[in-house]
């Protein structure tokens, strides 16, 4: 725990914060949430992105895309609310922690790309929707989006370790 | 597609590397087993681990114990860590932090929980 004279003790000392650390199965069970919302998050966009690497060409983009961001979207009401569950905690500690900032900023990287790939390439998607070879800057997107997800997991779990 | 299954596998492996090379306890010294005993100046019965500072003749500790629900599991209620009650905690010191150390047990009174 932080010092007790901290900016960030306050958030500490929150009824919620104090509940996750000394309620015997709460965090535990936050951590289960965390990870069952990311795995879904993580896994429906991986679906995807090996898509538009030139996999599966046989299945159209678009309905992939579909089927895909729902789960994506949704693994959000998950994974957020747990997230913050757990950052309250042990504020001070995340915040001073490379693991974390490097989590946050590759968050932030990674929905920049996927707001540009949807607002960019993605328009044209009735053009390469199957059968075809996708366009480079979508491979690009999926790529830059892969490397970044794996990032993000790595980051997740060193945050216990550094 | 070979050579996308190729690159996966590469992107992988080379994030693999640092999880392996920081893993948990190797922060911890296993080489040397420190047997403790001391008063209880401060305990922690908190998630993600519990804590007691221990204050023994030749210096403080922390002792990082493990995490409330596997304690309560094992045995050993917060009332066990009383403060200003004696035990003893059997573990290894922190390589970076030289007033840390990981509780591989606690002996409390008669009795000895494991904590790992």
């Amino acid at each position: 725990m932080t010092d007790p004279g901290a900016p960030l003790a306050a958030i500490e000392r929150l009824p919620l914060a104090m509940a996750m650390r000394h309620e015997l199965w709460l965090y535990p069970a936050v951590e289960i949430f965390h990870i069952i919302g990311f795995v879904t998050l993580v896994g429906s966009i991986i679906v995807l992105d090996m898509r538009l690497l030139g996999l599966s060409k046989a299945l159209p983009v678009s309905l992939l895309a579909r089927h895909t961001l729902p789960w994506s979207m949704g693994a959000l009401l998950l994974i957020v609310p747990t997230g913050l569950l757990m950052f309250v905690a042990h504020a001070g500690d995340f915040i001073s922690n490379p693991a974390f900032i490097t989590k946050m900023s590759l968050l932030f990287c990674a929905a920049t790309n996927a707001a540009v790939f949807h607002a960019g390439v993605f328009r044209g998607v009735a053009g390469w929707d199957s059968g075809v070879a996708t366009p480079a800057a979508a491979k690009m997107h999926a790529l830059i989006s892969l490397l970044i997800w794996l990032g993000v997991l790595s980051c997740g779990r060193l945050l216990a370790y550094i | 597609m070979s050579r996308i299954t190729t690159l996966l596998f590469v992107l992988i492996a080379a994030f693999s590397l640092p999880a392996a090379a920081h893993h948990g306890w190797s922060e911890y010294d296993s080489s040397k087993v420190l047997k403790l005993t001391g008063t209880i100046a401060e305990a922690g019965y908190e998630h993600p681990h519990g804590h007691i500072k221990l204050v023994t003749p030749e210096k403080t500790w922390i002792a990082v114990l493990a995490p409330p629900s596997r304690m309560t599991a094992r045995g050993l209620p917060p009332t066990d860590l009383k403060v200003g009650s004696t035990v003893t905690v059997v573990g290894y010191a922190n390589r970076s932090k030289p007033e840390e150390m990981r509780a591989e047990r606690i002996i409390v009174g008669s009795k000895t929980v494991e904590l790992r």
